[in-house]
């Protein structure tokens, strides 16, 4: 689906989405209700017990630390923590289900009514045509000196609950139930501790919806509460989404999108989903309230089951539990153990270390590489956080992305990037050294400095040596020497790059510009 | 081997005849199932025994009491359990098909605490399915009948409990208490019956029914045994969050002080209920005057709110057993239809197939209260209910240390006399209301009434947490009534047999 078909339908109707994001709680050890250990996969059914198989009799007692870091959660995007809080259970049938009903919560979340700030920048402006486009009309929602906005989403509540086992179809095409011969269940998952936050409708544009849930996955990694991987399930989101015209205060019918299973898919499929919405409207049609699937190969929602059969969940207050009565005491206590959240740790790298916010914003919002990143200013040194987060950035994550790797699987440490920076600065080196360097060391894990010694590569600053092989350039180019002094000082290059294949690339180019610009102008 | 009249023994009896080398465990189980054999075929207490289990358990006491060790407080005592409660071993049924098969894979709390404190297994004990009944007649493997009267219901839902201990079959058991399972089948085979307080016995492992009023409890023939009992299974439990922490009072210890100065009151408006029998009315105002002889002050209370028990906990008690019985779905255990066509119809048929009508009838009870747009009218109504209930008697335990009201409006009934579920329901219209506030309670005989030569029993009620008064009162009862009840069945048995 082209961009500007989404931007043509926004252009006529607002999109209303709000996210459902189910965070499975990894930093406990154990599941929500029973000893059995939290991890991803295994062979089926081996992380099981008579509690999360829900055998007769068993009875589920509460994690203390998923319900702490829910609380963590909560207090990290604003929310009210309840004093007075309570389990519920959501009773439906599912083969997947032990109990054939899910503990969860109802009207007595944990955490209610928070906030979260997402900037959207320049790209992502164009799919808001209500801000005209640009950021003159933005109002008080404006940022930005990179032209994106700011917009503030509404956190209607984060609530606790127990995960649910897995479905395996047997014969069907790619596991899906349609045309399957037999189904088979793994229970390792069930009881899995699960975070659902529900944001309030506030989002108007895809490009928000992406924003919001990065910004959110950088929150929880920030305080460990989940390793949030969208691949393995432990970040699941889905969008409810609507849409109306513009200048409407009624709210359109909305559909449910299930499967999206990465950032990008987020976007693709409510965009997919507001032009079909779309095209519904504008061929006189009506939007079923369902729930669909995205299929991100095939780039389309489809149908999953209609809720127009709503579901009644009979949610009751759990008997197995007493509810929970919290002393703030302890809520502030929490609040006292909140790391450094994304944001502050940005504004700090902008002040402190005076990185571009667009720089400070990226190494901020992924918590492994704002690890990495402070690991190596540390050794570094502050002054040099800037080429530290270049090298960062740039190299470092192209060789991640190339590999397909995250950064703690990488052979590139801190120290070792904090290394080469330092052959760099201190004129050790040359950029394009370096570059050569860091291949290397990447490849063997081998120091830098080592590499350096065994290429022979230790670059030449003697400002005597490289005047020498400067006068030679020049007294071999004569034409271009006359060029230049006639006014074509844009051959400045051509010969820089003549001193530095005589010095086979060693020499420092900095004071090989210098000694050039002074000898010709001389 | 001589058989033991384990009808003419207490718990302790048996434990202190063991230790004093008159008899050995062994012999003890032995003579249970010697009784079993003898009489179990018509009174059909137990769906299954478990003498492999049993005579390991005696092996190990005699073994200990050889090698001259301290024998724990239940050592060789005979105990049946109620078939809702899971033990390694053997199957668990709740009375029911769809789990007609279903093997423990764990132990319940309460059974193992049982366990260590050196009793035996003898079997597993019939009960209505599930828990939902007052007579055992909802058992999907036939009713247990009374002992005192074979054509007569032993009361339930742990009819079987209740049976097996005044058979002499065993010398206590464990049922389980939601609305008057214990205490009600107490009643009408004149054992002693105690439903602890909520809280006081870990649930874990006892097949849920109403999750905010199950409380398991044991059965004996006297209130010092039940003492015992109570004392090896009480305790907080790490695997039952509802459990309580407060600790474990020696019970027993409590028993022999008599009722001097304890405050008694008659409640006297749920004694002027309806249905209640002229004759049990009287023995519970006599009971008052045996108070009073003992030097306890008597006094009235009322219960003003404890009318709407039945109503509350028929929409209550239901509504968590919709939800607690989703679970036998036949997806992962228990009965399943072989051939359905999808998962819903194997869910459907399995059920349909695999529970019993009342079973149904309380799922459908339940399911309608929580559903949409009636939870305010039927469950938010019947949580209010419960909130007065637990408010009268609070102010009730302001003025008095014990409460007294029959166990039971009427005696045993007769097998099909009770038709139709409302009148069934009724005959728990006394020990309902206590497991909707969550306090204690027991079931004291109080004598055989004159017209059907039945057990009575007398219900004493008391506070949260207050095991050692109730007990105390009971025992102190107990001891001035000299009602020592043996039904004429064991009377011919053992008359026969010559036995002691
Ligand atoms: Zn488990």
């Amino acid at each position: 689906m082209a961009k500007d078909r989404l931007a043509e339908v926004l252009e006529r109707y607002e999109a209303v989405i709000g996210l459902e994001i189910h965070t499975e709680i990894t930093a406990t050890n154990t599941k929500m209700f029973c000893g059995c250990p939290v991890a991803f996969g295994g062979e089926p059914n081996t992380r099981v017990c008579p509690v999360c198989l829900g055998l007769p009799g068993a009875l589920p007692v509460p994690n203390q630390a998923a319900i702490e870091w829910t609380v963590l959660a909560g207090l990290a995007t604003d929310c009210d923590i309840a004093l007075w809080s309570q389990f519920h259970r959501k009773q439906y049938f599912y083969p997947d289900m032990p109990k054939d009903y899910q503990i969860s919560q109802y009207d007595l979340p944990f955490c209610s009514g928070g906030l979260l700030e997402v900037e959207v920048d320049g790209d992502g402006v164009a799919q808001r045509v209500d801000l005209g486009g640009g950021v003159a009309a933005v109002g008080p929602e404006a940022v930005a000196d990179d032209g994106g906005y700011r917009t503030t989403i509404g956190i209607t509540r984060i609530h606790l609950e127990e995960d649910t086992g897995k479905m395996v179809h047997v014969g069907g095409s790619e596991g899906r139930i349609a045309g399957a011969t037999h189904s088979l269940v793994d229970f390792n998952r069930a009881g899995t501790p699960l975070m659902e936050l529900v944001s309030e409708p506030d989002i108007r544009t895809p490009e928000e919806a992406r924003r919001f849930a990065q910004k959110l996955r950088s929150i929880w990694l920030a305080l460990g509460v989940s390793d949030c991987s969208m691949e393995e399930g432990s970040m699941r989101v889905d969008g409810n989404v609507s849409i109306r015209r513009r200048g409407e205060s009624e709210l359109g019918t909305k559909s449910e999108v299930k499967n999206m299973n990465s950032f990008k898919s987020l976007h693709d499929a409510l965009a997919y989903e507001i032009v079909r919405q779309a095209d519904l409207l504008d061929a006189g049609d009506r939007v079923v309230q369902e729930t669909r699937h995205w299929d991100a190969g095939a780039k389309r929602t489809s149908a999953l089951r209609s809720k127009e059969e709503a579901h009644d969940y009979r949610y009751f207050p759990e008997p197995d539990m007493v509810p929970f009565s919290f002393d703030p005491e302890w809520i502030d206590s929490l609040a006292e153990r909140l790391p450094e959240l994304p944001d502050a740790r940005r504004a700090r790298y902008m002040t402190e270390l005076s990185l571009r916010k667009h720089d400070a914003g990226l190494l901020s919002a992924d918590f492994a590489q704002a690890c990495f990143f402070e690991e190596a200013v540390a050794i570094a040194g502050a002054a040099r956080a800037k080429p530290v987060a270049n090298w960062m950035l740039g190299d470092l994550a192209a060789l991640l992305n190339a590999e397909g790797i995250e950064l703690p699987e990488s052979r590139v440490s801190p120290a070792m990037l904090a290394e080469l920076v330092g052959l760099v600065e201190d004129g050790m080196i040359s950029g394009k050294q370096a570059k050569e360097v860091f291949g290397d060391m990447a490849a063997s894990g081998d120091a830098p400095g080592a590499i350096v010694e065994a290429r022979g590569m230790r670059q030449v600053s003697d400002t005597e040596a490289i005047e020498s092989v400067v006068r030679g350039v020049l007294e071999a180019n004569p034409v271009e020497v006359a060029s230049y002094r006639a006014g074509k000082t844009g051959l400045i290059g051509f010969f820089v790059g003549a001193v530095m294949r005589e010095m086979r690339g060693q020499g420092n180019p900095k004071v090989i510009n210098e000694v050039l610009t002074r000898m010709l102008s001389g | 081997m001589s058989t033991i009249d384990l009808s003419a023994l207490t718990a302790r009896e048996v434990r202190r005849g063991i230790a004093s080398g008159d008899f050995s465990a062994r012999e003890v189980a032995e003579s249970a199932y010697a009784r079993i054999e003898a009489l179990d075929g018509e009174v059909h207490a137990f769906l299954q025994l478990t003498p492999e289990l049993a005579f390991a358990a005696a092996d190990r006491v005699d073994r200990a009491r050889a090698a001259g060790e301290e024998l724990p407080p239940l050592a060789g005592v005979p105990a049946g359990i109620k078939d809702n409660m899971n033990l390694i071993g053997t199957r668990t049924t709740c009375a029911s098909r769809i789990l007609g098969n279903y093997e423990s894979v764990y132990d319940c709390t309460a059974v193992s605490r049982l366990l260590e404190a050196g009793a035996l297994p003898i079997g597993k004990c019939n009960m209505d399915e599930f828990a939902f009944g007052s007579s055992t007649e909802n058992s999907a493997y036939g009713p247990t009948r009374n002992p005192w009267d074979l054509e007569r219901v032993p009361g339930g839902s742990s009819g079987g409990s209740a049976a097996c201990v005044a058979a002499g079959m065993a010398s206590i058991s464990l049922g389980s208490d939601t609305g008057g399972s214990i205490r009600q089948p107490g009643a009408l085979t004149g054992t002693v019956g105690l439903k602890p307080t909520y809280g006081r016995v870990s649930r874990y492992g006892v097949v849920a029914f109403g999750s905010s009023l199950d409380q398991i409890g044991p059965f004996g023939k006297t209130v010092d045994d039940v003492a015992l009992a109570l004392e090896a299974i009480s305790g907080a439990d790490v695997m039952d969050a509802t459990s309580s922490v407060e600790p474990v009072d020696p019970y027993s210890e409590a028993l022999g002080r008599g009722a001097q100065g304890l405050r008694v009151g008659i409640v006297s408006d749920m004694l002027a209920m309806e249905g209640c029998g002229e004759e049990i009315r009287r023995v519970v105002n006599s009971s008052a005057e045996t108070f009073a002889a003992l030097g306890a002050e008597v006094g009235e209370v009322e219960l003003p709110s404890a009318q709407h028990g039945l109503a509350a906990y028929y929409i209550i008690g239901p509504a968590e057993a919709s939800s607690n019985l989703a679970r036998f779905d036949g997806i992962r255990y228990g009965r399943r239809v072989p051939d359905a066509d999808d998962v819903l119809d194997l869910y459907m048929r399995s059920r349909a197939e695999g529970f019993g009508p009342e079973t149904i009838r309380r799922i459908m009870l339940g399911t309608y209260a929580l559903s949409a747009g009636y939870y305010d009218a039927y469950y938010g109504q019947a949580q209010k209910a419960r909130t007065r209930i637990i408010q009268d008697f609070r102010a009730a335990f302001e003025r008095f240390d014990v409460l007294l009201t029959p166990s039971t409006p009427e005696v045993a009934f007769r097998f099909g006399e009770k038709s139709d579920p409302y009148t069934m329901y009724l005959n728990d219209y006394y020990t309902i209301p206590v497991n909707l506030a969550g306090n204690c309670a027991v079931s004291v005989p109080s004598g055989l009434c004159t017209t059907a030569g039945m057990p009575m029993g007398l219900q004493i009620i008391g506070d949260y947490f207050a095991e050692s008064t109730l007990l105390r009162a009971a025992a102190a009862f107990e001891e001035a009534t000299h009602f020592e009840p043996v039904p004429p069945l064991v009377r011919a048995l053992t008359g026969t047999e010559g036995g002691e």
